[in-house]
């Protein structure tokens, strides 16, 4: 089985589940480490950050009673999806995901090379996952204690692109405008569109360019150690020919480079399991779930994914003698 | 060997003489290349257990016997274009509607002719490569439009120039450091380039489908080499070394489709065996690995001593032959920049060729086929004046120590004068390595 045709499907349902669920009563929970928009009408489950930061605007000694729990149980639930899926929800269900998926598609369907960041333009923007979420905690903080003005409130769910899109499935196109109420919603909401324009854009010239920015995936990759999916690496079988590396939408290095680390699920991996498939040194790589490997890199399966149905080679005269 | 073998046209313009002096070493080559392959065809032939299915491959290599008339199948107008090393991108060729052919050469007798363009220590690869480009002894050396000579070692580096008088040399600069970022990315320029020269060759341009369907026609030949690996680890050996660097060293001259088709013929040839349970040495035949210099038809000299000793070469890391069609390319999104960028990388990042800075993947490879091949012990093969390769054998030396598999160096080159001490060497090895069983 072709893993990219199965995740693609498997990102199909979960977005019919996730954007559509709550029309066939389906709830999946609004603890949900993914961009299941909250904002979405019938929604099948909500985002895990627009709770988040709405528990968060409290003054701070609330949190030693009740509301302290309650923030414990969301982050609980949230840690255990996290420890379960780990960021196959990047790979496998989210549907901000997913449309960034299908533009690529449409992209290599219009044959438009795909371009790069340079190894150390990539280094340095990975920490602005990390910036957004320190400050979607300290700003519902700042809110709850008087710091800051409430126009702020859910600073990320403002500005996040996946909020004017996602309810425009289920027809609502409410969230697809700027906020003039304040200048902070102004800049947030603005924000917002800009950042729908730069995923429309950018889909032309990269791969999952959003993802590399989303405090979603900083916050999921806390959990990379615990995370019962692993990527195993057997260095000494690896070539080092850089095929994983650039079939990984998010340019990660290291799943070439590295020889001795063994878990390679690293910060800005959503296991999509690319590399996987494009290793062609036997067992190479490894994808696993509670130490079973349930995949495996293998040259043969490669070279069949590779050049798909003309296997056979043009028979020799020789041959064709034999057979007649 | 008569030395004044200068064959610009300028030196020959002297007069009848002069003339007649360089048919007579020509003839003369011809004749002696004749000879040895002729005799290496005869050797083989007393072997009564060789698959029937190597006939294809003896064809090819058996036209050297015949000024090697009819080795290469290009079709009338198909350019024919000459690569060196491994780090020439085929399909690059193939989907220009070229005809690659691979001009790294093993004849004692052609380096002979290229010790005159040579220093003595040079190596006698580049003499000999340098011999077939300057004097008409091989048909095909002087068939091409272009030849593609990558910058691997000082010797290729300095060749390009000496073979200008009588070659359209497109130099490759193959980066020394591929970690570093910008090396890949010049590299990628490189092929780029290359690409360009290729399509003013043949003028016809590249397409995405034609390079997706000559990178599939490798990526099937690299299929059947596979299968044919896998068949090879089998104990007791179902074919002979010399045969599987036979059957590697066909593809040079050879299009990739009907050797793939060949191949696979003796894929299924070898696995019919395997049932019937036929192999083509003894249970306790010890099982050699090949490494260093690569060896090129016709010379055989070692494959033969140690298979005539009763050895089995059940592997070897040669760029020649069983390194040369092993990396894939992987094809991603298959825009034309992505194809390109996946046959940069293939040609360069998983190389094991010493002239690159760092040994790690040659000593990860060695150790592997050491493993997989269940092999016994190493012969490091090097060339007179091949530095690269001699460099190595230090950090190889330690790496099978550790591993305790014992080594032979063996330092040569393609004159037959050492045969008799070389045997002695290796029948003391291989004494030892059955008396460690
Ligand atoms: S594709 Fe496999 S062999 Fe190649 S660098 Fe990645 S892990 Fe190593
Ligand atoms: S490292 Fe592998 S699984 Fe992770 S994002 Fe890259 S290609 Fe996907
Ligand atoms: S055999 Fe060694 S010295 Fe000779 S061309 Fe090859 S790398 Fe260079």
């Amino acid at each position: 089985m072709d893993v990219q045709r199965l995740r693609l499907i498997v990102q199909s349902i979960a977005f019919i589940l996730l954007i559509y669920g709550g029309l066939f009563a389906i709830d999946l929970g609004n603890r949900l480490p993914t961009f299941a928009c909250a904002y979405v009408p019938d929604n099948g489950g909500g985002c895990f950050l627009v709770g988040f930061q709405h528990m968060l605007s409290r003054p701070l000694p609330q949190f030693m009673g009740e509301q302290g729990i309650r923030l414990l149980k969301a982050i609980g639930i949230f840690a255990l999806w996290a420890v379960v899926i780990n960021k196959a929800w990047c790979g496998w269900i989210c549907p901000f995901g997913l449309l960034q998926d299908l533009l690529t598609k449409l992209r290599t369907w219009l044959s438009i090379d795909l371009s790069r960041f340079s190894w150390i333009a990539h280094k340095r923007y990975k920490s602005v996952k990390y910036i957004l979420l320190a400050l979607l905690i300290l700003i519902p903080l700042g809110i709850g204690n008087g710091l800051i003005s409430r126009d702020w409130t859910a600073p990320f769910c403002q500005m996040c692109p996946a909020r004017p899109i996602l309810p425009l499935f289920q027809g609502d196109v409410s969230e697809f405008m700027i906020d003039f109420t304040s200048i902070p919603t102004m800049l947030l909401t603005g924000a917002a569109i800009i950042l729908v324009g730069l995923m429309f854009t950018t889909a032309f010239v990269k791969r999952r360019f959003l993802c590399s920015y989303c405090p979603m995936l900083a916050f999921l990759s806390l959990f990379d150690k615990v995370g019962l999916f692993s990527l195993k690496k057997y260095g000494d079988l690896c070539t080092r020919c850089g095929n994983c590396f650039r079939a990984c939408p998010m340019e990660i290095r290291e799943i070439e480079e590295e020889k001795s680390i063994k878990n390679l699920v690293t910060q800005d991996c959503i296991l999509c399991l690319r590399c996987v498939e494009a290793c062609p040194e036997n067992q190479a790589l490894e994808a696993r779930f509670a130490g079973f490997a349930f995949m495996k890199a293998d040259a043969k399966a490669f070279l069949n994914r590779q050049h798909g149905s003309p296997a056979k080679p043009k028979p020799t005269p020789a041959q064709k003698k034999k057979n007649k | 060997m008569d030395n004044n073998v200068n064959s610009r046209p300028a030196a020959m313009a002297g007069g009848e003489k002069k003339l007649t002096r360089k048919e007579r070493i020509i003839n003369k080559v011809r004749l002696h290349l004749s000879m040895s392959v002729r005799e290496i065809f005869e050797k083989m032939e007393e072997d009564e257990t060789r698959p029937r299915s190597m006939a294809y491959f003896d064809n090819i290599l058996a036209k050297f016997m015949h000024e090697g008339k009819g080795v290469i199948k290009a079709r009338a107008g198909q350019k024919v274009i000459g690569t060196y090393c491994v780090f020439v991108p085929e399909e690059i060729i193939y989907a220009a509607g070229g005809y690659p052919v691979r001009l790294c050469a093993g004849s004692h007798d052609s380096a002979e002719v290229g010790e005159d363009f040579l220093p003595d220590v040079a190596c006698p690869m580049v003499k000999s490569e340098m011999g077939f480009a300057a004097m008409p002894i091989l048909e095909f050396y002087q068939q091409c439009d272009m030849v593609a000579l990558p910058a691997s070692c000082h010797w290729k580096l300095k060749m390009g120039e000496m073979l200008e008088p009588f070659d359209d040399v497109h130099m490759l600069d193959v980066p020394r450091v591929k970690e570093a970022e910008r090396a890949r990315v010049y590299w990628l320029d490189e092929v780029k380039r290359f690409q360009a020269r290729v399509e003013k060759i043949t003028g016809k341009r590249i397409r995405r489908k034609q390079l997706r369907e000559a990178i599939g026609m490798i990526q099937r030949a690299q299929r059947e080499v596979h299968r044919f690996q896998e068949l090879r680890k089998h104990s007791p050996a179902v074919v002979l070394g010399r045969d599987a660097l036979e059957v590697l060293n066909a593809y040079f001259y050879d299009e990739a489709e009907p050797w793939t088709g060949a191949l696979s013929e003796l894929n299924d040839e070898l696995e019919a065996r395997i049932e019937q349970g036929i192999h083509v040495a003894p249970p306790r035949a010890t099982r050699i690995m090949l490494t260093g210099s690569p060896m090129v038809f016709p010379n055989w000299k070692v494959p033969f001593i140690i298979e005539d000793l009763g050895g089995i070469i059940v592997a070897d890391e040669f760029c020649t032959s069983q390194r040369y069609l092993s990396d894939m390319v992987s094809v991603d999104e298959g825009t034309m920049g992505d194809m390109l960028h996946a046959i940069a990388d293939r040609y360069v990042l998983p190389c094991a060729c010493p002239t690159f800075s760092n040994t790690i993947e040659r000593r990860d490879r060695i150790a592997r086929l050491v493993d997989d091949y269940q092999v016994e012990g190493v012969i490091y093969h090097v060339l007179k004046g091949c530095h690269p390769f001699d460099i190595e054998l230090k950090i190889i030396e330690n790496l099978l120590q550790e591993k305790g598999v014992p080594m032979l160096k063996i330092e040569t080159d393609y004159s037959p004068e050492d045969v008799e001490q070389l045997r002695t060497r290796i029948e003391a090895f291989q004494e030892t390595l059955s008396g460690r069983r």
